[in-house]
């Protein structure tokens, strides 16, 4: 062995008689002693089952059909639904967005907010045990018509759309799904939709596995009376993005284009009609 | 200080006491789903060497292939070498099958645990040569006490076997630099590694820049005279370990990796295209899953730094200042065993920084740093013991002061890290430090959550107890479906809870289904959803209070 060349070294640097010599040390031991103790406060951090029993409890004392429920942060949304998901229809689950949504109760731990309740003030609002349960009201957005209930008097210019729950964004969507050939658009008319004074829809990229297979964007774009009113395109990242359109209230042939310049791009999107 | 036997003694009680930890933690871990193909296949490898032993057949190139290869990129899991799968199959195959003392599952785990036992003894080892026994306790305690590392430990798979053969190799190139005729054990050991895993081929980008500096600070390169002399005086420092590393390095993995008797090139190009061309498996990082490159160049910075423990990251960053501290110091000859150490973790790190090498398992791809952490925290934490107990000599001088001081320094590092495990175990993989906020503090943050379906295990129980009590239950097992049958043979699940088979037709066969939580994994919720009708699972199993699998039961009509 032939480590004598280090030895000793240790001891020569630390034989310095500073006071600054001893702040390492004691650094090291606060450190420690905080790690052991917030190690146990972290691993304790989530609320346990009673605390969520009783937060569902004062869900469903207020709850009326129709209300929306969410949970914050995400990532506590199967505890959520283990809880409250009798109240929650797939449809519910898989919306759009929350537009049409007068009521929201959102149940939250860690400070966290629902994306679904961003920009509104709660009604009602009570923490205990470390879930705090709010409810919003707000004035609905009146649905006209939705595209998702008139597949059957869509007329495609190729294949038809399917109706779907997907994976979109990583979180559950109802959508149209479609896969336009390669760079040959996809023309799908909707006859006479009843239209309010707005018209909002959603479109994204189904699939992970596809999305990471093949990178390129799908597009889609919205015709009224052979005019492009709203357009949107949906990258493998975007998720779920948003389009709106302006639009005169009454019957018209609404057409969404959706393009692709790759095959199997999965292109789902959703929209509806808003007075 | 203890004599030379009793520092032996310390090592190698390190050492078993680091398997005897592993291997009770193992027991809770669930089955990881490349373990099971690598345990099938080692069970196949191990038949053959028997086989071979036994005189049943002979050396041929059908034989070789039956047992190690075929014509498929991954027949017989070829596309990892042996070394470690051929450990786990006689463990198996000897401790089950023949001695009965120990379940499939836990002979066939019993080499990583011991593999990680010998890493725990190299650093303790290295550690005891260089700077000293308070030093080396500590680092091989720390070492031991890292969540992530002791539960790869626990799993028979290649990670945790390449961190102890990468640093193995290391030590031995580092003795080998001391002039000695035959450094034949770090050609051997790097072949071992590359037997193992094929990160081991990183290995020699640290150890060639080390040795280029240790050989540019030599007397002989110093005393040259000339680029052509200096070169030939670099290479002929100390080319026996060149050598060593050249020649026995390939022949090492050669010999204990039969798939290359037959055919080497072609089998060894296969192996590392493989590698070179691997799919992007889906990886949650700072709140968004990455499944395509260009990923961000500190993902692996990131996550070592909320990986490790903070008491041990705050000692390295003292110890890694000790090190720069002295090294000007350095006289010509001297072998720089931090730059070697902070090298090797740069080969290991280094290239999940570049943004386009395939990160799907985290910290485990680049392990090899973890004993450069912990050798540096045992540095620094006993350097600043010693500079406080200096101080308080100044006040009262008494050893049993400075060694109480030693101690409490050394022992706060180290509980800190074991407060850290005791949280993490069973799942570590859903385990971050508190740095993050732990387990809860990672999922706010976005960092990934699991991977490899291990945890199912936990919600075993819970699917027995709704398993019908007539007839057979189909269960859509999710990322446990590998996995499955061996829970059945370990009596962890009944015979008559089925695997209902994959993706939308097994869930639509099946009363139970299960979602393993990782983000790219929410799709199989909303294939349950639909099947099932409902998106209320009847149980959620959390680590820390964080989801990591749901349960789902069909509602009655």
């Amino acid at each position: 062995m032939n480590g004598g060349e280090l030895r000793g070294s240790v001891p020569a640097l630390s034989s310095r008689r500073s006071p600054i010599a001893v702040v390492p040390a004691l650094l090291l031991v606060v450190i420690s002693l905080w790690e052991v103790c917030a190690a146990r406060r972290d691993a304790n951090s989530v609320p346990g089952e009673a605390a969520w029993h009783a937060a569902a409890a004062r869900v469903r004392e207020g709850y009326r059909p129709g209300d929306l429920i969410v949970f914050a942060p995400d990532w506590v949304d199967p505890i959520g639904r283990m809880q409250l998901g009798d109240l929650i229809p797939i449809e519910m689950a898989a919306r759009m967005d929350a537009a049409r949504y007068g009521r929201i109760w959102e149940v939250a731990i860690r400070g966290a907010r629902s994306p679904d309740t961003a920009g509104l003030a709660p009604v009602a609002s009570e923490e205990q045990d470390g879930i705090a349960v709010r409810r919003y009201e707000r004035a609905p957005a009146i649905v006209v018509s939705d595209v998702l209930d008139r597949l059957t008097s869509a007329i495609s210019e190729g294949a038809r759309p399917t109706l779907e729950l997907a994976e979109v964004g990583f979180a559950p969507h109802r959508c149209l799904q479609i896969s336009p050939a390669r760079g040959t658009p996809l023309r799908i008319r909707f006859p006479q939709l009843p239209l309010g004074r707005e018209l909002v829809g959603y479109v994204g990229i189904a699939d992970v596995f596809t999305r990471r297979d093949v990178r390129s964007p799908g597009r889609l774009e919205v015709e009224i009376a052979g005019k492009v009113v709203a357009s949107a395109e949906a990258g493998v990242d975007d998720g779920w993005v948003r389009f709106a359109a302006a639009t005169q209230p009454g019957a018209a042939d609404v057409v969404f284009v959706a393009r692709a310049s790759d095959a199997n791009r999965r292109i789902c999107f959703a929209a509806e009609a808003r007075q | 200080m203890p004599g030379r036997a009793a520092r032996r003694l310390i090592g190698w009680a390190l050492a078993v006491v680091t398997v005897v930890v592993v291997m009770v933690n193992q027991r809770e871990v669930g089955i990881a789903r490349d373990e099971v193909v690598y345990i099938q296949s080692g069970e196949h490898y191990a038949d053959w060497w028997i086989g071979l032993a036994a005189f049943r057949h002979g050396i041929s190139q059908a034989s070789v292939s039956q047992g190690f290869g075929g014509p498929g990129a991954t027949d017989n899991n070829r596309e990892h070498p042996a070394l470690m799968k051929t450990l786990f199959g006689l463990s198996e195959r000897l401790l089950h099958g023949t001695l009965g003392v120990a379940s499939e599952l836990a002979a066939a785990r019993l080499p990583s645990a011991i593999a990680h036992g010998v890493a725990v003894l190299l650093v303790y080892g290295m550690v005891l040569e260089l700077w000293g026994l308070a030093e080396a306790i500590l680092a091989a305690l720390l070492l031991l006490a890292l969540p992530r590392a002791l539960f790869h430990a626990g799993l028979a798979c290649f990670d945790a076997p390449t961190m102890t053969l990468w640093f193995a190799t290391v030590f031995a190139y580092w003795r080998g630099l001391d002039g000695r005729r035959w450094p034949w054990q770090v050609g051997v050991l790097w072949g071992l590694a590359l037997a193992t895993k094929h990160t081991a081929l990183l290995l020699p980008f640290g150890l060639a820049a080390h040795y280029f500096h240790v050989a540019w600070r030599s007397d002989e390169v110093r005393g040259a005279r000339g680029a052509v002399a200096t070169v030939r005086a670099m290479i002929g420092y100390r080319w026996r370990v060149i050598a060593s590393l050249a020649v026995l390095g390939p022949v090492t993995l050669y010999v204990v990796w039969p798939w290359l008797w037959f055919d080497p090139v072609h089998h060894v190009r296969d192996w590392l295209a493989f590698h070179t061309n691997h799919v992007h498996y889906n990886y949650e990082y700072l709140g968004r899953n990455w499944n395509a490159p260009r990923f961000p160049w500190h993902v692996a910075l990131v996550t070592t730094l909320l990986t490790v423990p903070v008491a041990t990251l705050a000692a390295a960053v003292v110890g890694a200042g000790v090190w720069l501290g002295r090294r000007h110091r350095r006289g010509p000859g001297e072998r720089s065993p931090e730059l070697l150490l902070a090298l090797s973790a740069a080969a290991s790190i280094g290239p999940f920084l570049l943004g386009t090498t395939p990160i799907f398992g985290a910290e485990k791809h680049w392990m090899p740093v973890l004993p450069t952490i912990c050798i540096a925290a045992a540095v620094g934490a006993v350097w600043a013991a010693r500079a406080l107990a200096g101080h308080a000599a100044a006040v009262i001088r008494h050893r049993v002061i400075e060694t109480l001081v030693l101690v409490g320094v050394a022992g706060c590092v180290v509980l800190a890290s074991a407060s850290e495990v005791s949280v993490a175990e069973p799942y570590a993989l859903t385990w971050y430090n508190t740095l993050a906020g732990g387990a809860p503090g990672g999922a706010d943050l976005g960092m990934n959550r699991q991977f490899w379906g291990v945890a199912a295990r936990g919600v075993l129980a819970r699917l027995s107890a709704e398993a019908s009590p007539t007839g057979t239950t189909y269960v859509y097992t999710h990322d446990a479906s590998p996995a499955w049958g061996s829970y059945q043979r370990l009596g962890l699940i009944p015979a008559a809870l089925a695997d209902a088979g994959w993706e939308q037709a097994g869930i639509d066969r099946s009363q139970l289904a299960i979602v393993i939580h990782e983000r790219h994994f929410n799709r199989h919720d909303y294939l349950i959803w639909r099947s099932y009708g409902t998106v209320a699972p009847i149980y959620v199993l959390g680590a820390a209070g964080v989801p990591i699998v749901s349960v789902y039961r069909r509602p009655r009509p």
